[in-house]
């Protein structure tokens, strides 16, 4: 059972192609991430999917209903999240989580939704006066206002402080639990690492890599990445000579290197920035991440 | 419906927590009757400064200077003819009446006298008005004097409630026919700017039927329209002393009818146009023809015959004459069933073209 067929999506505006044919088959009961960088299409993408903007191409199935044909009973059971929306300014959290109740024939509690976010204290205060990252709270805890079997939350945590995020990611995960389906979009790999069962990499409208996280890092990437200090003033051709190095990429004047046998490596490299007289001060070793496989692909990370 | 209720409750909220907005609401169409009031209701009771020349000394030259300055319209300034005819040609005078001075010898012998009565040309209004209450007290002071008995007379029978319309009687059902056009076209700014602000945008993305929250809006707009006709009425009765002669009902379901046209013509714009900006180009141009050309502000009488045809194409034409009918007991312009006919005709289409272009974001 898939919650979300999309076949052949493509939008184009003026010059620009937006989505550019992607195909997603997102499981009933999966977390499923869409990962890219700005501009890549993921906002187009979520939008065509819920129904707020007409793809140019391309066949969309939610819930295994045809939004053109089904499109009041599909939105009664998707629960939906906007990178783009404003509230009522002037109505108090509480106010605006009932009105937005009263759209859908089955909702949660609203108590149970403040308590889901956090907001209980903000119950009674007006939108506006709210920060920037409790107004992003209540704009999740509205798409989860009618207990939807879908979310679609298109850049959830992005404006949240780090203490925010988990919270966050501990409702997404509690969603999994409740066995609902949630369609993401972001910009955090380790978003995309620690939440999602399936992840599609997206640049330029085109979905470049698709899968679980361990798969497409381990489909890309034997290897462990080694980061250099920017400005060692080691050459590349030197760095590429060194033992286990399989290859290295360059990103200004950030060095990363792909190593098969870390220790040798390592070795080979504190030799070699002796003999130079080269401070390899906050040298770093870390296991090869989807920001890598990213930049395998395009040659650029996701966030400059 | 609860969805529907809960809409019409967050529109109240937005606006009545948002104070500019709802001084702006009360405050626009008060400043209009007060300074418009201001304007018109001066001249609203006609007066002529008209000089009197004296220059003969007798009993008849008296007796016609005292019955003239008994015309009630007549604001009298005596002086020798040079100045009074000076004081004419530089229009600080409307006519000047010269009493010549064989007048009273004349009269005596029976010989006909004429009056001379100087008058600026170019004052088409003053020189009728003054002409004619001139014949009319030399007519009645020839008959006494003749002691002919009068055989036909008149008898005046004003209707209105003995009241006179006074300009700003005319001009009150206008103003309020204004300000609900008004409240009409330019409460869809708000709207625009919401939807520009993408607040509707994530109620696409829910089952809520795009006329529940047009139906939403339209009822926020007709509520403050109730307010607004409360308000310019009482100024009006205040400050003005227009007596409002109609039914209450009627006027408020007048107000309603009023209200639902031009805010539907205001959704409609909002449909056409993209932003706020094109939304008031259209506006603009929409509301100047209309507040000027429908004759709410003044008679159609005041207005060159080319333009007339023009007047019939607009419905707040339409709307003055109900309003000046039920508030004021003006005379009618065009049949009740016109007159609903088309503002209902142009809610029907405004409506249908709203819903249909309507747009989330
Ligand atoms: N309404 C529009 N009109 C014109 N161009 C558009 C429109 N919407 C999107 N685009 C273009 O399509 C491309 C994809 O935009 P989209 O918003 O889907 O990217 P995104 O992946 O969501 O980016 P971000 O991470 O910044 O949110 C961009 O180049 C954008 O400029
Ligand atoms: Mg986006």
């Amino acid at each position: 059972m898939y919650a979300i067929e999309a076949t052949g999506l493509y939008k184009r505006y003026g010059e620009v192609i937006a989505v550019n044919g992607i195909d997603l088959a997102v499981k009933q009961g999966e977390i499923f991430g869409m990962l890219g960088p700005n501009g890549a299409g993921k906002t187009t993408t979520t939008e065509m999917l819920v129904g707020l903007r007409q793809p140019d191409a391309g066949v969309v199935k939610i819930l295994s209903m045809d939004p053109k044909k089904e499109g009041a009973a599909i939105k009664a059971r998707i629960g939906v999240q906007l990178q783009t929306s404003a509230l009522f300014n002037h109505l108090t959290v509480r106010e605006t989580l009932v009105l937005m109740a009263s759209f859908f024939p089955r909702c949660r509690p609203v108590d149970e939704l403040l308590n889901l976010v956090d907001l209980q204290e903000k119950a009674n205060v007006q939108t506006r006066h709210l920060s920037g990252g409790q107004q992003q709270r209540l704009q999740v805890a509205l798409a989860m206002v009618n207990d939807g079997d879908l979310l679609f939350l298109d850049e959830p945590t992005t404006g949240l402080d780090p203490q925010a995020r988990r919270r966050l990611w501990d409702i997404i995960e509690k969603m999994r639990e409740e066995g609902k389906t949630v369609f993401l979009t972001t910009h955090y790999m380790e978003e995309a690492e620690k939440l999602c069962d399936r992840v599609a990499v997206i640049d330029h409208g085109q979905i470049i890599a698709l899968g679980s996280p361990d798969e497409l890092i381990a489909a890309h990437f034997g290897e462990t990445a080694i980061e250099l200090p920017a400005f060692s003033g080691l050459d590349d051709h030197m760095l590429a000579q060194l033992a286990g190095v399989s290859h290295i990429q360059r990103q200004n004047s950030q060095v990363t290197l792909y190593s098969t046998a870390v220790p040798a490596t390592v070795g080979a490299l504190l030799e070699l920035a002796q003999k130079l007289g080269v401070s390899l001060e906050n040298l770093m070793i870390r296991r090869a991440t989807l920001e890598d496989v990213f930049l395998k692909l395009t040659g650029r990370r996701i966030r400059e | 419906m609860k969805a529907y209720l809960l809409l019409v409750l967050a529109n109240i909220r937005e606006f009545s927590r948002d104070l500019m907005t709802l001084f702006w609401f009360l405050a626009f169409p008060l400043i209009f009757i007060l300074l418009f009031g201001a304007i018109f209701s001066g001249n609203g009771d006609l007066e002529f400064q008209v000089g009197l020349a004296v220059e003969d000394q007798g009993p008849a030259a008296a007796g016609i200077a005292e019955a003239m300055k008994a015309v009630p319209i007549f604001q009298i300034t005596q002086g020798d003819r040079e100045a009074m005819l000076a004081a004419l040609k530089e229009g600080k005078l409307r006519a000047v009446i010269v009493l010549p001075e064989d007048l009273s010898a004349a009269m005596m012998v029976g010989q006909r006298v004429d009056l001379p009565v100087y008058y600026d040309a170019a004052q088409q209004t003053s020189r009728e008005i003054v002409l004619s209450v001139m014949k009319d007290m030399t007519a009645e002071l020839d008959r006494r004097l003749t002691g002919r008995p009068q055989l036909i007379g008149i008898q005046a029978e004003p209707i209105q409630a003995g009241r006179k319309m006074r300009d700003i009687d005319y001009l009150l059902p206008g103003i309020l026919s204004m300000s609900l056009m008004q409240l009409g076209l330019f409460g869809t700014f708000n709207f625009v700017s919401m939807r520009q602000r993408k607040v509707f945008k994530r109620f696409g993305a829910t089952p809520l039927p795009k006329w529940t929250l047009l139906a939403a809006e339209i009822t926020v707009r007709l509520m403050i329209a109730v307010i607004q006709t409360l308000v310019i009425v009482f100024v009006g009765r205040l400050v003005f002393d227009v007596q409002m002669v109609g039914n209450w009902a009627v006027l408020i379901a007048l107000v309603m009818l009023g209200a639902t046209v031009f805010v539907s013509m205001g959704y409609m714009i909002a449909g056409f146009a993209k932003t706020e900006d094109g939304v008031q180009g259209i506006i603009q141009t929409v509301q100047f023809p209309m507040m000027f050309l429908s004759g709410i502000f003044f008679p159609v009488e005041f207005m060159p015959a080319f333009l007339r045809p023009v007047m019939t194409a607009m419905p707040l034409s339409y709307l003055g004459d109900l309003l000046r009918q039920e508030m004021v007991g003006a005379s009618a312009m065009h049949s009740l069933a016109v007159n609903l006919g088309v503002l209902g005709g142009f809610t029907l289409v405004s409506l249908a073209l709203a819903v249909r272009f309507f747009r989330w974001e």
